[in-house]
């Protein structure tokens, strides 16, 4: 018993060393996250040695005419370099002290960055062209300026004037420009010509600026070559500085260039001519050119609004699409080739055009991404574009035209799968319909009648109506209740006629129908008093519808001889006819008395 | 390609076609009026006759040209429909029906919106064919068809506004004014004629008046149904407030319905299924606006 309580004890202690030993042989490859370790080697590539500025040198400043020895009249150069600072560090006196036989010009000052292998050294440099007036030995005296804050010493600088002399004159910069009577706005290509020294030695040109106000220059314009090129009547090898300037002011203006001198420092030129370079570390030299004046006009009034800048005698190519059936939304490129001489050429904004996206293609290419955004659209559109042709100095439209285009939508799909209705039966395509053949039923227009005034207007009639048999239902009523008005109405429609005829027969002379119509009329307009047929009165009934006295006046004897007459129509006709027309006109007067009582 | 009537002067067509008709209405009543004082003065009956003849002609004619415009603008547009040319076509329907809703019209202006792949307003189109006639079978298939395609629901209406769907609107109104007064004319005519009232006349009143109440039900219902509009355009924004820059609520799908609450400068009020918002007013259509 106490032989197996051992066992389980050493067994138990035999589990926990093995549990150690295994934990201790994992932790090494356990570990947690750590930061991503940079090697030092690693950081030292990462990391680009910068040079620095070298400020902390001393300044060596020197003073010098070139060449120091001269003719009078001739022209030299005062040339100061101040070697360790820089242009703006470097307080320059307004004037100096100069000898009065000695003409200094304006001073002309710049400044260039030395690369010494680890380090940058500024370099400022001051120069005035000298003209001297007298023969003799002249001395600039020395002076001091104020460098960073520093006094510095500039030495004094002699040259020897000797009528004498006649050497070459000192070495200076040529100008160039392609044109100096250009529009506002009008490039102009400006060369700085360095000529080969008579040892054919070439240098190069570092830090070549522009003096004279109102003009631009576009550095991506420079080219520098060296190659040979007339001067003074020679072809001479030269290092030669292009660029393009652009006057931004009108009015002459003097324009003059500057830069250093830099030996074999070629870096991006162009070598052509057979030349030497000189060897060793370069000889930094300022130097300026000779001025040149430049007249700049200003463009003529009554600039087009599609005039964006674009200066040269310009034809545009017929427009070309890519292609002229397209979908909505889909790109199409629109190119216009140029042809033609262009000082200056801005291809023209894109116009703003509410169903096409215009994207101008990156310049000086002359195309757009045209993006039709409907496809109502029939041609693209216009893009307005005017330029200045300095030739004639007037403006030229060269609108880019209108192209047709056939422009097309993604259509939507037109039929339908199958629909399985409850995974048996299985339903027919759906599929849009056909064209309608005809417009088929139409209306007024899409707004309800119900929402017109129209309609309630109609309900009028109905009113209408009712009211209307109403009132002749209540007419016919009271016409019941009153019968003599309806014999007398229809009396005096009856005697009218009787009266008509009788009238036509009076005309005709008939005497029977006369005596026939008198009487009927008579009898009809006597005929409601008593409800009876007219045909049933006989002349005492006509009589008695008289007064008295009318009855026994002149009216009762004309109804007595009318129906007198009447009765014996068919005897002694003449003679009647010759009393009735006597009878006339009371028998009207008759008439119109009977027919006052109806 | 299409150089003729731009749709703005199709518009303008009907109002000149209007007053050309009412001018040959004056005219005719002019020349009877010349005439019925020619008959009283014993010139002669017969020209009256002759003016009126010759006015209701001239009606008649113009109102043939009305036609012929339509018909111009329907051939027009199923002619460049059948090349391809589906703007064209729905321009050339959109004219037509400007000048005369008609159903087929609109059926097809549907048509070519879609081969267009606008379907906002082509299923607004169908649904216009629908509101002017009901009984149209390719408008109801191919509204079918674009909510199909489109999985869109269609408009959710009430019972009365499902009862306008069964006739035009017209002639729910014209239903309702007949039967009212057949009914106002069955309680009050035959005592004016003098007849007995009898059974069926009472009959007949009664069925008047109920005919009458039910179609009152139907023409609330096409009143209702005015608001009803669909979008037209594709990710048309629902906006908070009714301006240019206002805060977006959210997109709408073309064709969606909704109900159109009220109208504020060029924003449209809409109510969704789901929310209310302010929409353009190109981007939704209504039914029964034109």
């Amino acid at each position: 018993m106490e032989m197996v309580v051992t066992g389980k004890i050493q067994m138990r202690f035999v589990h926990c060393l093995i549990s150690i030993i295994v934990a201790l042989a994992a932790a090494p490859s356990l570990r947690a996250q750590v930061s991503p370790h940079v090697t030092a080697d690693q950081a030292a590539k990462l990391q680009v040695p910068q040079p620095v500025v070298d400020i902390s040198s001393p300044v060596t400043v020197t003073a010098a005419f070139d060449p120091p020895t001269a003719g009078v009249g001739q022209s030299v150069y005062y040339r100061v370099a101040i070697d360790g600072a820089g242009e703006a560090a470097v307080r320059w006196p307004g004037s100096i002290s100069t000898p009065r036989e000695l003409k200094f010009g304006p001073v002309t000052q710049g400044q260039l960055m030395e690369f010494l292998g680890n380090s940058f050294r500024p370099l400022a440099s001051f120069l005035y062209e000298v003209k001297p007036a007298a023969a003799g030995h002249f001395t600039v005296p020395g002076f001091m300026v104020m460098v960073d804050g520093q006094p510095v010493q500039i030495p004094a600088a002699t040259v020897d004037v000797d009528p004498s002399v006649s050497g070459p004159p000192p070495r200076r910069l040529m100008l160039e420009v392609s044109a100096t009577n250009v529009f506002l706005g009008q490039p102009l290509r400006a060369r700085v010509l360095l000529p080969a020294s008579p040892q054919n030695q070439i240098e190069a040109l570092r830090e070549v600026e522009f003096n004279g106000a109102g003009f631009m220059s576009d550095l991506s314009t420079v080219r520098q070559t060296v190659e040979m090129t007339g001067i003074n009547g020679r072809s001479v090898p030269a290092y030669i500085y292009e660029i393009t300037l652009t006057p931004i002011e009108t009015g002459p203006s003097m324009l003059s260039a500057q830069a250093f001198a830099a030996g074999h420092e070629f870096f991006g030129t162009t070598i052509t001519a057979r030349v030497s370079i000189q060897g060793g570390p370069p000889h930094y030299v300022f130097l300026d050119s000779n001025p040149v004046q430049v007249n700049v006009r200003p463009l003529p009034a009554g600039q087009p609004a599609s005039f964006n800048g674009s200066i040269g005698t310009f034809t545009l190519t017929a427009p070309k699409l890519s292609t002229n059936r397209i979908q909505v939304g889909e790109p199409v490129r629109l190119t216009v080739a140029v042809r033609g001489t262009f000082d200056r050429l801005v291809p023209p904004a894109p116009p703003n055009a509410s169903d096409w996206e215009i994207v101008p293609d990156n310049p000086p290419d002359f195309s757009f991404t045209l993006i039709p955004l409907s496809d109502t659209v029939r041609q693209t559109p216009a893009i307005p574009f005017s330029t200045f042709d300095p030739s004639n100095s007037s403006y030229v439209d060269l609108t880019i035209p209108s192209l047709p285009v056939a422009v097309t939508s993604e259509a939507l799909p037109t039929e339908m799968p199958a629909v399985v209705d409850a995974g048996t039966a299985q339903g027919p395509p759906l599929k849009l319909g056909a064209l309608s053949p005809s417009p088929g039923r139409s209306a007024a227009g899409l707004v309800p009648p119900q929402l017109r005034g129209g309609f309630v207007c109609l309900q009028i009639v109905p009113i209408l109506a009712i009211l209307g048999l109403w009132q002749w239902d209540r007419h016919r009523r009271f016409l019941e209740a009153h019968p003599e008005i309806v014999r007398r109405r229809e009396a005096r429609r009856v005697l009218r006629r009787e009266k008509r005829r009788l009238r036509d027969a009076t005309r005709r002379g008939d005497a029977a129908a006369i005596v026939r119509h008198a009487a009927n009329a008579m009898k009809i307009a006597s005929a409601p008093r008593y409800a009876a047929h007219p045909q049933a009165l006989v002349c005492s009934d006509v009589l008695n519808h008289l007064d008295d006295a009318d009855r026994s006046g002149a009216a009762g004897e004309t109804v007595r001889k009318i129906f007198a007459a009447a009765d014996t129509r068919f005897a002694a006709a003449p003679q009647m006819q010759a009393d009735l027309a006597a009878l006339q006109p009371d028998l009207d007067a008759v008439l119109l008395k009977l027919e006052e009582q109806l | 390609m299409r150089t003729d009537l731009p749709n703005e002067a199709a518009r303008q067509r009907r109002p000149t076609s209007k007053k050309m008709s009412a001018a040959i209405v004056r005219i005719a009543v002019l020349i009877f009026e010349v005439g019925r004082r020619c008959r009283a003065a014993s010139f002669g009956g017969n020209i009256a006759k002759i003016a009126v003849l010759i006015s209701l002609a001239v009606l008649a004619f113009s109102l043939a040209n009305v036609r012929t415009a339509t018909n111009d603008w329907f051939a027009d547009g199923v002619a460049e429909y059948r090349t391809g040319q589906f703007a064209d076509a729905a321009e050339a329907f959109e004219n037509a029906a400007v000048v005369r809703p008609a159903a087929g019209t609109f059926v097809n202006l549907g048509l070519a919106e879609w081969q267009r792949g606008h379907a906002g307003p082509a299923i607004l189109s169908w649904e216009r064919a629908r509101w002017i006639d009901p009984f149209d079978k390719s408008a109801r298939e191919n509204l079918n068809f674009a909510r199909q395609v489109t999985q869109l629901d269609e408009p959710q209406l009430k019972w009365f506004e499902t009862l306008s769907i069964w006739l035009p609107p017209a002639a729910w109104l014209w239903l309702a004014g007949a039967s009212l007064w057949l009914a106002v004319g069955m309680i009050l005519l035959p005592p004016v004629v003098r007849r007995q009232k009898a059974g069926w006349h009472q009959s007949l009143a009664a069925c008047g008046l109920c005919v009458f109440l039910f179609s009152l039900a139907a023409n609330w219902g096409v009143v209702s149904r005015t608001n009803l509009g669909f979008v037209l355009e594709n990710n048309a924004p629902l906006l908070l407030t009714p301006t240019r820059d206002g805060e977006m609520i959210s997109t709408l799908t073309p064709g969606e319905s909704a109900r159109e609450i009220r109208t504020l400068g060029d924003f449209y009020l809409i109510r969704t299924e789901s929310q209310t918002g302010w929409v353009k007013r190109e981007q939704f259509g209504l039914v029964s606006r034109e």
